[in-house]
């Protein structure tokens, strides 16, 4: 009878053990995900809730925070500017980087080099590339100016005004990042299948057709892909706008993050730039949502 | 506010104790005083800035001389403050001493994060002190408005002033041959006479920027025409009929006698614009001025003098020294404070003041060879007058608030009486949420 208890409870230890093994296993990387994640998530999400004074949680405002900034004008401002500045740079960048993949698909001499050369800007630090273009737009000695003069003109104003420093910071951004939507794109066109372009070729098919009817189609997946990354990315630039406008003249350049930024570390309003980031966080969520059902669509049609 | 002498007396007791074995210790040993000395850490941050150069190139061997061992860590200025009020706040305790802008002296001061220095042994009554000066370490302060929370509370010396930065003018004395120019009105009218006759390009360069800089270079304006920031219950009143008058002269007049991109201008372009050669007059911070006679900094040496800056109905400055503070956190307290002790004091503000940076000492104004030709007429502007920036936490959205409205005027080259009614308005809203009233 002892025998057999003690070959029971051996057993159940044993099964106990199968059991807990693959917990216990994932329990480091679990620990390093709620870690490294979740905590900061919960923390971010727990402070947006507080009312902060002087860097410490004062009081509790429940939703308060939130409410606020749809009556803030300087919120409501930066979101505006931050869309406008989304919308049209990552336009701008996929058409742009669309046009060039197309072009760089093609085999000729010197092409390694050009698709080399093409993707450089992208692996520039852009606090560097935004130096880079303070050098060119400054208006008492830029590269611009410069030009301008020489050729008889005067100073030419893009950072103290507000349309053309919005454009300014634009054609930047579209510099720095129609590279990576070239390497995606290009990625995409060099995996799709020979077989339906050498038959649209053989049934006589012009480029103009041949793209419209199967390189645009069968590139979407791949497009959406790559607008849907940009656009996360593009709403959370920052530091070629700290370098450059610093969100001025006026507020024409201040995007979301610059305003957060302030709010936070400047203005010392933790709780409520929680608030905002949150916000911001759960927009691009729901863009990231919008844009997989959006492929999940596409890959049906 | 709660005192932390308890913890002051016990590290400084601690740091003593320790010294004293030491001392016992390596005299045993027969080291020389330079070994002993090197024991004496202290870990200083600063934000970068020309105005520390005097202390960088001369104070700092001192010091070392002197027994410390300085570790001087520098950041560029716009993270600084993030970085030292998460390092204060946190208890990191990465520093021994910060080298704060007199403004976020109310900052820190409200989140209790500093030492109080006059536990430590520093004499805030010293009559040493520039009076101005020494008034910004307390908080909270010992004179004008206070905010919410603060109104009983003891005021507490939590900084010392480091170096006495403060705004004066540069001038071109072959534009302005009869010295600096006492009124608004002459830097306009002599400075387009330069103009015409080719010396200069424009009469008068400024920080055009939105935010700190813009207010920066309209507040002396301000000052000089008369006008007040807040009424003692922290109600907006810049934009009195003395305000409106500052900044319609700021954005309409001033604007049109200065770059066209002024707009964009921050205190790297208003300092090349006048040590290039351009300018007739700018209103600056030491930092640049500091560069005035040296030939490899500026194209016009020889050619630039510093003067009061101009006035309308008096000559006020802003005030912007260099102030220091201790965190609680840190890690070598006891010699941060021994350290601020022996350089605030009249022997070393003397080296300070020949080594070319203002001191924040009197008697230091009045060596027999100060380093550079700023530091009489900094005494000057100092008697003449020269106030800090409102002793708000809140300080920094104000500016904010303030610096865009004027920044959208100066594109506009006007308006600037209605910019003010407009930032007067979100001012106010703003202190509003923030429980000012």
């Amino acid at each position: 009878m002892h025998g057999a208890a003690q070959a029971r409870k051996y057993r159940l230890q044993g099964a106990g053990l199968d059991l807990a093994l693959p917990y216990l296993m994932l329990a480091p990387g679990l620990m390093i995900v709620l870690g490294v994640l979740v905590y900061p998530l919960w923390d971010g999400l727990r402070a947006s809730t507080k009312i902060y004074r002087y860097g410490s949680p004062v009081a509790d405002a429940g939703f308060q925070n939130y409410l606020r900034l749809w009556s803030d004008a300087q919120f409501l401002n930066s979101l505006w500017v931050t869309v406008k500045f989304v919308a049209l740079s990552v336009s701008l960048e996929a058409v742009l980087g669309f046009a060039l993949a197309l072009f760089c698909l093609r085999e000729f001499r010197g092409i390694r080099l050009l698709r080399t050369v093409l993707i450089v800007p992208m692996v520039i630090t852009p606090v560097v590339v935004a130096i880079l273009f303070r050098l060119i737009y400054a208006s008492d000695a830029g590269m611009l100016t410069v030009l301008s003069e020489a050729m008889g003109g005067g100073e030419v104003q893009i950072l103290g005004n507000p349309l053309n420093a919005f454009i300014g910071l634009v054609v930047l951004d579209v510099w720095e990042w129609t590279p990576l939507m070239f390497l995606i794109l290009l990625a995409g066109l060099q995996s799709l299948p020979h077989e339906p372009f050498e038959a649209a070729r053989v049934d006589g098919a012009g480029a103009w057709r041949v793209f419209a009817d199967l390189t645009f189609p069968m590139m979407r997946p791949v497009l959406a892909v790559a607008i849907v990354l940009r656009t996360i990315d593009a709403f959370g630039t920052f530091d070629q706008v700290f370098v450059l406008t610093r969100g001025g003249p006026g507020e024409a350049t201040r995007l979301i993050s610059i305003y957060g930024y302030d709010t936070a570390f400047k203005f010392q309003q933790t709780g409520y730039a929680a608030a905002l980031f949150v916000t911001i966080g759960l927009v691009v969520l729901a863009l990231a949502f919008s844009a997989i059902r959006l492929l999940r669509r596409i890959d049906a049609s | 506010m709660t005192h932390s002498s308890r913890l002051t007396r016990r590290s400084v007791i601690k740091g003593g104790l320790g010294l004293a074995l030491a001392t016992t210790a390596l005299t045993t040993l027969g080291l020389p005083m330079a070994a002993r000395a090197a024991g004496k850490k202290v870990i200083i941050g600063a934000f970068t800035d020309g105005g520390l150069t005097p202390f960088k190139q001369k104070i700092i061997p001192q010091a070392k001389e002197a027994g410390f061992d300085v570790e001087f860590l520098e950041d560029e200025y716009g993270v600084t403050l993030e970085k030292w009020f998460a390092d204060a706040q946190s208890g990191a305790g990465q520093y021994d001493l910060y080298l704060l802008d007199d403004p976020w002296v109310p900052q820190f001061g409200a989140a209790n994060v500093l030492e109080d220095l006059g536990a430590g042994g520093i004499d805030g009554s010293d009559k040493d002190w520039i009076g101005s000066m020494i008034d910004m370490g307390y908080w909270p302060p010992q004179q004008g408005p206070r905010v919410k929370g603060f109104e009983d509370a003891k005021p507490t010396l939590i900084c010392v002033p480091f170096v006495g930065d403060l705004q004066t003018l540069t001038y071109r004395n072959d534009v302005f041959t009869g010295g600096a120019p006492k009124t608004w009105d002459e830097v306009i009218a002599k400075g387009k006479e330069g103009v015409a006759a080719g010396t200069i390009k424009y009469p008068v360069v400024f920080r055009g920027v939105s935010g700190n800089p813009i207010v920066t270079s309209w507040y002396p304006i301000f000052l000089s025409f008369g006008g007040s920031f807040f009424d003692d219950k922290w109600n907006p009143i810049f934009n009195s009929a003395e305000g409106k008058a500052s900044a319609d002269f700021f954005v309409g007049t001033m604007k049109q006698n200065a770059p066209s991109g002024v707009v964009e201008f921050d205190s790297d372009q208003e300092g090349a614009a006048i040590l290039g050669g351009e300018a007739g007059v700018i209103i600056q911070y030491s930092g640049n001025a500091l560069k005035a006679d040296d030939p490899a900094q500026t194209k016009v040496a020889g050619k630039l003098d510093f003067g009061v800056v101009p006035k309308q109905e008096k000559a006020i400055a802003q005030m912007g020294i260099f102030i220091a503070g201790v965190p609680k956190s840190a890690p070598n307290k006891a010699n941060a404070i021994e350290f601020l002790k022996w350089y605030t004091s009249a022997e070393t503000q003397a080296k300070l003041s020949e080594a070319g940076s203002i001191p924040v000492k009197r008697s230091a104004f009045g060596v027999a060879k100060p380093g550079n030709r700023l530091i009489p007429v900094a005494l000057q502007q100092l008697d003449a007058g020269a106030l800090p920036r409102p002793r708000t936490p809140d300080w920094a959205k104000v500016e904010e608030l303030l610096g865009i409205e004027l920044n959208k005027a100066l594109q506009a080259g006007s308006g600037g009486g209605a910019a003010l009614d407009t930032a007067a308005k979100q001012v106010k809203d703003y202190l509003t949420t923030a429980g000012y009233y």
